[in-house]
């Protein structure tokens, strides 16, 4: 993702984020390639993108964070949903449902 | 949810901030060190991995910095960097630093201690609970109410005597207790009067003391507690109650040494046995504002301690006497409980035997806030305080425009650093931010060192308060947290006012030739050209409210001489005065007579005095006292006139050695011989009936009343009849006249009465009969040497009575002029203090001209300008500031002044002599602070500053 489209999207790395989170405990790497591995390379995320939102949710409560280690014994910060994340993650997939939907309505009427 | 996380993550990010640091750095490293492990897991060499995983990180540092901005508490961690930064850049410039500092601590410190003067005389709540509840009842009629007798003792404001639809706030007794029942809309009401001069007795020597009359709910409505013993209450205001009266607690220090065996112990007030019961907390003095008393009685015991026949009939609904405070009950408004105490009073005023008042006269009460209503001493001071708060404001409007002067050449020097920050992509916002900072970081320094200033400055004021002996101060003048609340404000937004300015105009800059080395980029071209850059302005407002004070303190300066040179008609000099109440101590009238002409007979025998007499007031004290007066056979639709009323003993003239002009002065024998009452009514001014003439007092006028009723025709033996006695300030009344028909034997020379400033009015001076007097004593030598052998000769002829007010006229006078000397020496402090900073201003404003235009002159030498050319170059730019500051000041000075007028005394507000004065005086001082850059400039050596870079 180039760096002149992460203003309109920060709330689209939000959910990508969330949705990555899902199903396991990752570290920062880990989420960046998993965002990459679901969208099939559309989305690159950057680290200087990527930090501030993590830290971003960790502050509004969506995310928890853990030392741990990684595969190779690194030491590495892990991040996890909690439940008021998970609410999130469902509320902002409807919201982007309707309006994906609604976009694709008024791109083919027009 | 989201907000107890977010104030979680606050204080965390906060208090643990060293550990979230290590944290991130922690974080952004290992991402690192994961990134270059991938790629070695991809066949990369350990090296390339490395460098591969750093450029795509982007840089620790910029990674970091991205977090930290969108961090909660984001905000707070740039605020200390800025402020660190700030306190970083004023410890490199201490010379600048310290100035602007000090220059500060004296504007903030000043206002600071005009605005404790005005929260303790002005606006501190009354020192009672829930003031704000409090009402005061104020009557209003088309007509004054025919009360026979009316007192007010200074507690709130009234209307002049003969002013149309008068207002007051004195009721009477049973008025009050009909108020009193009144319980609907009150939850309490109280009455009080006072102070009135008790003789206290039985605790060491006679004294004189003063006692302030209360209802029995006064303390219970106010919720003033007991330092010791009890309070007084609603059982001690019935007739049959003990004689008990409560101590004031500052009165309890002095007079009874703070012991607690003064509970019980009885003293005699006015020869009237008491018990002290109590001793009031040490934070009440009075409800009153700035009045005091030292104890407090009820209202049925009063009578007893025999006051001298006018205050007998206290009691009567035709004497108005009280004022009355109540408390609101919650929920009530003002207009239900007006209108609810309206009726009451209009019912009482209108029925009765004899109604004081006839309905068209529409008697009303209004109710006002106590914290206003009571007045007490309050207006005395408010004029003199508002003029003063004024110009500490003026004096703070030119530290801030001093100070921003300075900011704005020192933010020129710092020009390529800010030009720096802005080509590395600060937002110009942010470097604005950091800039106003500083300023406000100075301003709260000074406002620190301010707070010292102000200690130190009402401390001296107080010392000058203090220094008229004749003057009592009773506001308390503790700190308070609204003076320091007053104080930060100011502090803050002097900071962001002087500091804007310079902030926006230094980041306006071109970066391009800023940054480059060239010292020829340092002429900053604007100012340049002789026209007025953004200093010179400033320059100018300082020198402009410089002139603005300057002109107020002459003005005032030039009044308090006008009323120094005032010649009040007598001889001041060398006169001893004090006063004596043997009413007090159960003299009669006729014993009080022969009292006083045995002292005076005494009193003029000893050596180094040269005579005595007696007099109802003395003059020039403050006390006054006046009445209406008819003329026989001069009859005219404006009577009865007002005149002045003084009552004298018979060689009162000749002791203060004021002419006689025509006629003659009563002397001791019609003064002894008129000792009768009268009992006849006053005759009837047509027709003298011939069975019942009664013998004309003897009295004397003065040439004001001859000027103004007798233009036509010789005034002896003219005879005047007297109306209405009104009360004087302090609340006593001389010995009523015996006869309301007196004859004018005497003319005499006009003299000032109560204080200077009030012109002369016709006066009639009466033969005086008992009551406290004013002895004036004129002596050889210096006053103050005959004070001991008085007292002796006054101990000898009674023991028990004491002796009270001992002055000289001079003091009294200096007393009279007490607040003139005080605001004309506070103004002509601030206005040298407004001289002192433009004179910093102009002198550090060229200064740094020179300084910077070094280059420029020493080019001119080189090309062979002389001395002089060089000199007028910089001489004409002070001309310039000075005369657009003066002409300024001078027209914001006529406008301005005009709010001084009340002040004044015999100059006006637009005066031209002192504005010129003024104006010379500054433009001599401007000129001077010209004189050592001017001489700088002239020394710069031309080689050294064509080498210089």
């Amino acid at each position: 993702m180039t760096q002149n489209q992460t203003n309109l999207l920060q709330g689209t790395l939000d959910m990508m984020i969330l949705k990555s989170l899902a199903l396991a405990e990752m570290h920062g790497l880990g989420i960046a390639r998993r965002i990459e591995q679901i969208t099939k390379g559309t989305f690159q995320v950057k680290p200087g993108s990527l930090f501030p939102a993590l830290h971003r949710m960790e502050e509004e409560g969506w995310l928890t964070s853990a030392w741990g280690e990684s595969e190779n014994n690194r030491r590495a910060k892990y991040y996890k949903l909690t439940s008021a994340g998970r609410r999130q993650l469902e509320s902002e997939t409807k919201r982007w449902g309707r309006i994906s939907l609604a976009i694709a309505r008024a791109l083919e009427t027009s | 949810m989201g907000l107890l996380t977010r104030l979680a993550s606050l204080s965390r990010n906060l208090i643990a901030r060293k550990r979230v640091e290590r944290e991130l750095d922690d974080e952004v490293r290992s991402y690192e060190q994961l990134l270059a492990d991938e790629k070695i897991r991809n066949g990369m060499s350990a090296l390339e991995a490395r460098r591969q995983a750093r450029i795509e990180l982007g840089g620790i540092e910029q990674v970091k910095e991205q977090v930290r901005d969108i961090r909660a508490g984001a905000w707070f961690g740039s605020l200390l960097q800025d402020l660190r930064y700030a306190s970083r850049m004023l410890r490199k410039g201490p010379a600048f630093t310290v100035t602007a500092v000090l220059t500060l601590a004296l504007g903030i410190g000043a206002n600071t201690a005009i605005f404790t003067l005005l929260n303790a005389i002005m606006l501190r709540a009354l020192p009672v609970r829930d003031p704000q509840q409090l009402v005061l009842l104020q009557w209003h009629a088309h007509k004054a109410p025919a009360f026979d007798e009316y007192s007010s003792f200074n507690d709130c404001a009234t209307s002049g005597p003969g002013e149309e639809n008068p207002w007051g706030c004195s009721f009477s007794s049973p008025m009050f207790d009909t108020i009193h029942q009144q319980t609907s809309v009150f939850d309490g009401t109280l009455a009080f009067a006072g102070p009135l001069p008790l003789n206290v007795s039985g605790n060491g020597s006679a004294s004189m003391a003063t006692g302030e009359i209360v209802s029995g709910d006064y303390f219970n409505v106010l919720g003033v507690r007991a330092a010791l013993g009890r309070m007084i209450g609603p059982a001690d205001d019935v007739v049959t109650a003990a004689s008990v009266v409560v101590l004031r607690y500052g009165y309890w220090q002095e007079a009874f040494g703070g012991s607690p065996s003064a509970i019980g112990r009885t003293v005699r007030l006015n020869g009237v046995p008491f018990t002290i019961v109590g001793v009031a907390e040490p934070g009440f003095i009075s409800l009153t504002p700035g009045k005091t008393q030292d104890m407090w009685l009820t209202r049925s015991i009063f009578p007893r301690v025999g006051f001298r026949e006018g205050w007998s009939r206290v009691g009567d609904a035709g004497n108005a006497w009280l004022a009355v405070v109540a408390r609101l009950k919650p929920g009530i408004s003002a207009t239900q409980a007006q209108a609810a105490v309206g009726l009451l009073f209009r019912n009482e005023l209108g029925h009765g035997s004899t109604p004081l008042v006839d309905p068209t006269s529409d008697p009303s009460i209004v109710l006002l806030p106590a914290q206003s209503g009571l007045t007490g001493d309050r207006r005395e001071y408010e004029n003199p305080l508002h003029a003063l708060m004024i110009a500490v404001c003026i004096i703070l409007l030119a530290t801030c425009a001093n100070v921003a002067g300075l900011l704005l050449a020192r933010s020129t020097s710092r020009r390529r650093e800010i030009a720096v920050r802005l080509a590395l992509g600060g937002p110009r916002m942010r470097v604005v931010r950091q800039l106003l900072t500083e300023s406000i970081l100075l301003s709260v320094l000074g406002g620190l060192v301010g707070v010292l200033v102000a200690f130190w400055g009402v401390h001296a004021i107080t010392m000058l308060v203090s220094s008229d002996s004749l003057q009592r101060f009773n506001f308390a003048m503790t700190p308070d947290a609204s003076v320091l609340t007053f104080t930060a404000a100011v502090s803050i937004v002097c900071g962001i006012l002087f500091g804007l300015t310079p902030a926006l105009v230094g980041t306006r800059i071109d970066l391009a030739p800023t940054l480059k080395e060239n010292a020829a980029c340092d002429d900053n071209p604007s100012a340049r050209t002789p026209g007025f850059s953004l200093s010179s302005a400033l320059v100018v407002v300082q020198i402009a409210l410089a002139v603005v004070i300057l002109t107020g303190a002459g003005l005032l300066i030039r009044t308090l001489q006008n009323l120094k040179n005032i010649n009040p008609g007598f001889d001041s000099r060398n006169i001893l005065l004090f006063s004596l109440d043997p009413a007090l101590t159960g003299y009669e009238t006729a014993r009080i007579q022969n009292l006083y002409r045995e002292l005076q007979s005494q009193f003029a025998a000893l050596p180094g005095v040269i005579s005595a007499s007696y007099s109802s007031s003395a003059l020039l004290a403050g006390d006054l006292s006046n009445g209406k007066i008819t003329i026989e056979g001069q009859p005219d639709p404006r009577e009865p006139y007002d005149v002045d009323q003084l009552s004298i003993a018979s060689n009162f003239f000749d002791t203060m050695r004021i002419p006689i002009v025509a006629g003659r002065v009563f002397d001791a024998a019609e003064v002894a011989g008129n000792s009768r009452p009268a009992a006849s009514p006053p005759p009837d001014t047509a027709k003298p009936s011939p069975f019942s003439t009664p013998t004309p007092l003897p009295v004397v006028i003065n040439d004001a009343f001859v000027r103004r009723y007798f233009s036509k025709r010789n005034p002896l033996g003219m005879h005047l009849n007297r109306g209405n006695t009104t009360q004087s300030k302090t609340g006593t009344t001389d010995g009523k006249p015996r006869s309301r028909y007196w004859e004018i034997v005497g003319v005499v020379a006009d003299t000032k009465y109560n204080e200077l400033r009030r012109e002369i009015r016709p006066t009639v001076y009466l033969p005086i009969n008992g009551g406290g007097a004013n002895f004036e004593v004129r002596t050889a030598v210096d006053p103050a040497l005959m004070i001991p052998e008085i007292r002796a000769i006054i101990a000898r002829a009674d023991s028990n009575l004491p002796i009270s007010r001992i002055r000289t006229e001079s003091q009294e006078i200096s007393h009279d002029l007490f607040q003139e000397r005080l605001i004309a020496r506070l103004s002509s402090f601030f206005g040298l203090l407004a001289l002192l900073l433009a004179c910093i201003g102009v002198y550090g404003l060229l200064s740094y001209d020179v300084a910077r235009r070094s280059r420029e002159f020493g080019i001119r030498r080189a090309l062979g300008a002389d001395v002089s050319a060089v000199l007028s170059l910089v001489i004409r730019r002070g001309i310039v500031l000075s005369v657009t500051g003066t002409m300024i000041g001078g027209a914001t000075a006529i406008a301005g002044t005009r709010y001084l007028e009340s002040l004044l005394y015999g100059v006006h507000a637009g005066d031209s002599s002192t504005l010129a004065a003024v104006v010379a005086l500054l433009t001599i001082v401007v000129l001077a602070a010209c004189y050592i850059p001017a001489r700088r400039a002239t020394r710069v050596d031309p080689m050294v500053a064509l080498r210089h870079q």
